[in-house]
């Protein structure tokens, strides 16, 4: 079963646009969903959630169309938006009574034993909540009303190595019985060699590639050559850069046809962000 | 929408501002002032500040995250403006009674606190929503040029209703004259005045739906 269905979704702005985003989340696995800064991460997100209009396009959740079912659809999904905070001169015990009152499967026990998961203290304001605190303290919330798809736009962002590995414990115990599916948005690509069964991969505004992992890092290629080399693939690269040894650049493994003179490695999923958006930067 | 009404006093609308009425209502105690004044107070100050605590907080992203309609989301903010609307005039009422107590001969040359009085400024605050509410819903969380707009309007009728008071003598009976005891009169000013308040903030509240609908969250 699909928990999240993306299909043609449109959205124009003055200066930016979603072009043609789809993509499709199973049940009980996550996804990491990567991209620069202002590549539409964060518009996609707003666009599942119904929180901007979109042009044209669709959203499934759960099998049902979010523009006809949001309601219903809320009730299952836990949302938070890395680095925007809400009433932070709130207790965690006050925000917390006025939320779940929204919720009609809230469970108090849940709750309580999240925030001693999380070592969460209720009589905290939210101001004093560290950012991996604050993380959890939404993850809570939304595991405590049933939430069985969290979309989370840059969780991660802001905490320091500690405390992201830790909170990517946390995403894959969540997904771990198969019911709870997580899409994350990222730039910080070592979060998801760790824990990320699918990458979506946007770049300005479109989605370049949706795949398992391993599959998404295998579809490219990282040649290494010397100059006379490069004119050879040059026209089959996404893009290169040229150093005092040679040139480095990225290819679809489609396009690569192996050499013994020219070196191929498996990209990171880093380098394909770098060399995409070096591809983007040439466009301008 | 109840449960939202509830979010707003509990997380948005700081304690002063539900105690604010009764300390503007206490202005009511000065001997024949400008009473039109004190329910201004809550435009002036209350308004301003609980609207840039709501966008101060992210209320707009927080709540639109949660399960509930556009509708709603408007009807309960509305609610609680009247809601607060209805305790400044109240509270008020509650000490223009004590007024006339206390200074039972006092002449007035500006509006006395009598029930028609009472239908002017719950007027004044029909305007006041008219030109508030649907601005503001044009991005719910730029509350400036609302805040601005909404008091000059509830100002110039303030203004014009307090002069038309004082300078024309048939008016000036009813307000602070002979008819000031003519209860049947002063009641149906009142339902008038509540008549047009409730129509006007019904109309803000439409306005301000469809306003909102178009509305993206950031």
């Amino acid at each position: 079963m699909l928990a999240l269905d993306i299909r043609g979704v449109n959205k124009k702005y003055q200066a930016f646009q979603l072009k043609d985003v789809s993509f499709q989340l199973e049940k009980g696995y996550i996804m990491g969903f990567i991209g620069a800064n202002g590549a539409g991460k964060t518009t996609t997100i707003k666009s599942i959630l119904n929180m901007v209009h979109i042009d044209s396009g669709e959203v499934r959740i759960m099998g049902k169309n979010m523009a006809e079912h949001e309601i219903d659809l809320k009730q299952e999904i836990g949302c938070a938006f890395g680095g925007i905070d809400f009433y932070t001169r709130s207790k965690v015990k006050t925000l917390t009574d006025v939320i779940k009152k929204f919720y009609t499967k809230w469970d108090d026990t849940t709750y309580r034993h999240y925030l001693r998961r999380f070592k969460l203290d209720e009589n905290k304001k939210i101001a004093e909540l560290s950012t991996g605190m604050k993380v959890k303290y939404g993850l809570a919330l939304a595991l405590s009303h049933g939430a069985k798809l969290l979309i989370l736009d840059e969780p991660t962002s802001g905490l320091d190595p500690v405390a992201r590995d830790d909170l990517l414990d946390v995403f894959q115990e969540l997904v771990s019985d198969g019911e709870v599916s997580i899409l994350f948005s990222t730039h910080i690509t070592s979060d998801l060699e760790k824990c990320a069964d699918f990458i979506t991969f946007i770049e300005n505004g479109q989605i370049v590639n949706s795949a398992e992992k391993n599959e998404f890092v295998e579809s490219y290629r990282l040649l290494h050559g010397n100059e006379s080399q490069l004119r050879q693939v040059k026209e089959r690269l996404i893009s290169y850069k040229v150093n005092s040894f040679g040139f480095t650049g990225l290819i679809h493994s489609t396009d690569y046809v192996p050499s013994s003179d020219i070196k191929a490695t498996t990209p990171s999923l880093e380098e394909i962000m770098i060399y995409f958006a070096k591809k983007e930067g040439a466009n301008v | 929408m109840y449960n939202l009404v509830k979010k707003d006093l509990k997380l948005g609308v700081s304690p002063i501002f539900l105690v604010m009425p009764l300390l503007t209502g206490a202005l009511m105690l000065i001997p024949a002032w400008i009473y039109v004044l004190v329910p201004l107070y809550f435009c002036w100050i209350t308004v301003p500040n609980m609207f840039a605590g709501f966008k101060a907080q992210n209320d707009l992203l927080f709540t639109t995250m949660m399960p509930v309609t556009k509708r709603d989301m408007v009807k309960a903010r509305v609610s609680v403006v009247v809601l607060l609307e209805l305790l400044h005039i109240g509270i008020a009422m509650i000490f223009g009674i004590f007024t006339f107590l206390l200074y039972p001969d006092m002449i007035y040359y500006f509006f006395a606190p009598t029930l028609g009085f009472w239908g002017v400024c719950l007027a004044m605050f029909g305007i006041f929503n008219l030109v508030f509410i649907p601005m503001y819903y044009k991005t719910a969380y730029n509350y400036g040029k609302a805040t601005f707009a909404s008091i000059a309007a509830a100002m110039l009728f303030a203004g014009i209703a307090q002069w038309v008071g004082i300078s024309n003598s048939n008016v000036a009976d009813v307000f602070t004259g002979s008819r000031m005891d003519d209860m049947a009169l002063q009641a149906s000013i009142l339902v008038a005045g509540i008549a047009i308040f409730a129509a006007f903030t019904a109309i803000a509240y439409r306005v301000g739906f469809n306003r909102f609908q178009k509305v993206e969250a950031q």
